[in-house]
């Protein structure tokens, strides 16, 4: 238990080696002073205090940023995705290349959303 | 969180987008950090190949984003107090990360690609709240167990209560003089409002509302209360006496009996006269105490029995007034005929009275 991993006793065999692997993120910790995320420190901060999290490691504050900031962009790839579908699937002219005119709109992100369990409905207007 | 800003939407840069700002300077303080976190989605989809976005889209992908770390603070958090620590680690967070469906392995590979980005999003300046005009007093600083980004303790008023009252008059003088009108006050309107209820007698012929007096009920025998002693005498004689010695216990209760025999009423005059004398020798101790007059127990004055008339050997009413004494011999001698009417009539008279 000491490594995080429950070794099968039929591992005694010999037949199937166990994999041996300690908390994932240890090593990368070290790395992460490196790498700045986008969020600054002081937002990420404020916004974990607010729920009762008192971050003991800075480091920390920039792992859940990170992975903040990762759970966006998978979303906003996503959301691509659907706009070039979009595009593509009505077949157009392929010398007009739609690349540099990705507008991110509710109908792309709302079914990007619902693939993660995330139903958005906005009203178009306001009367 | 309401963002009431106007802004144009996010641009193509991801600068900061200006706008007119109608908040005051406390919710300025904390729509500064949605504010960074608008900017912070604005660069991802930048860095995700977009070139616009509609408004909406971005308030939604900000309000996610705030959500989620929010969310990951909470639950690591709950994580870590599970496993009755205070102080979260990365384990937590790794844990927590997992129950949130992200993926923990893709972490790394994600943050060397991002490198390739630029980093934008200037850090939040630090706005302090604006104090509030109506703080009366400090506040109390947080004990050494409370975290520092906790909100302050509330003002001192709210919680700690001066109660404010005068201090209740103890002099003497004026004590006695409040309580000498109040008693003063007392007896007028009692005796006015038993002159109102009852039957009154008026000083004045013509005028009868003006001064009523009580109209006095004249008893039957009327030295019947000279008689008997009164109730409180008899308690305060019961006293004292049960306090006193006890070779006394027979003779006391004598007095308070009417004496039938004239060869007892002597004795017993001496005894009252004694029992007197000892009473007023105890209440002498008691009154070397009490220096005020008007706490002084009252004295009520002795009883004084005069020597009956020998020859008047009435039986039950030794105070008979002398009047009805020389009836009785008149009456007595009647038994011989008396030739007068005039004599008869007056010994008739004599007998209803007698």
């Amino acid at each position: 238990m000491s490594n995080g991993v429950y070794v099968l006793p039929s591992a005694a065999n010999g037949d199937v080696k166990p994999v041996v692997s300690s908390t994932p993120l240890v090593d990368f910790l070290m790395q992460l002073e490196d790498y700045t995320p986008t969020i600054p420190d002081a937002v990420t901060g404020y916004y974990l205090n607010r729920a009762g999290f008192e971050a003991s490691d800075p480091r920390i504050i920039r792992l859940i940023s990170l992975a903040a900031q990762k759970f966006i962009s998978d979303i906003a790839n996503d959301a691509l995705q659907h706009c070039k579908m979009k595009g593509t699937a009505s077949g157009s002219s392929r010398s007009k290349s739609k690349d540099r005119k990705y507008t991110l709109t509710m109908e792309d992100l709302t079914p990007a959303l619902s693939e993660y369990g995330i139903n958005v409905k906005k009203p178009h207007y306001f009367t | 969180m309401a963002d009431t800003m106007a802004t144009a939407g996010a641009g193509s840069s991801g600068t900061r987008s200006g706008g007119k700002q109608s908040t005051n300077p406390a919710d300025n303080y904390h729509l500064a950090r949605r504010r960074t976190l608008q900017v912070v989605v604005s660069s991802l989809l930048t860095e995700a190949g977009f070139e616009s976005a509609e408004k909406a889209s971005v308030e939604t992908l900000t309000e996610m984003l705030q959500s989620y770390i929010s969310e990951i603070g909470r639950s690591a958090k709950s994580y870590c107090e599970h496993t009755a620590r205070t102080q979260p680690t990365l384990s937590d967070i790794v844990v927590t990360l997992v129950e949130m469906g992200f993926n923990v392995d893709t972490l790394p590979a994600y943050a060397k690609r991002s490198q390739r980005m630029v980093i934008t999003a200037p850090p939040v300046t630090n706005q302090p709240v604006t104090p509030k005009a109506l703080t009366a007093g400090q506040n109390r600083p947080h004990p050494p167990h409370i975290p520092s980004h906790f909100p302050e303790f509330p003002d001192p008023h709210t919680y700690i209560k001066t109660p404010t009252y005068r201090e209740p008059v103890s002099d003497y003088q004026i004590l006695r003089e409040k309580a000498a009108s109040q008693r003063r006050d007392v007896e007028r309107a009692l005796t006015r409002f038993m002159a109102k209820t009852g039957e009154t007698q008026s000083l004045f012929k013509d005028d009868v509302s003006t001064f009523p007096l009580i109209a006095a009920r004249p008893f039957t025998i009327p030295y019947l209360t000279a008689l008997l002693p009164s109730e409180l005498e008899m308690q305060q004689m019961e006293e004292t006496d049960s306090s006193e010695q006890d070779e006394q216990t027979d003779t006391e209760n004598l007095p308070l009996h009417i004496s039938t025999d004239d060869s007892g009423a002597e004795k017993e005059n001496t005894s009252v006269l004694q029992q007197n004398s000892s009473l007023t020798g105890s209440r002498n101790g008691e009154e070397s105490l009490i220096d005020n007059p008007y706490l002084r127990p009252v004295k009520k004055p002795k009883i004084r029995r005069k020597k009956p008339n020998p020859p008047a050997r009435l039986g039950h009413f030794p105070f008979c007034s002398r009047a009805c004494v020389p009836f009785y011999p008149i009456a007595l001698h009647s038994k011989s005929k008396p030739p007068n009417l005039a004599f008869e009539i007056l010994c008739q008279f004599i007998v209803s009275f007698g």
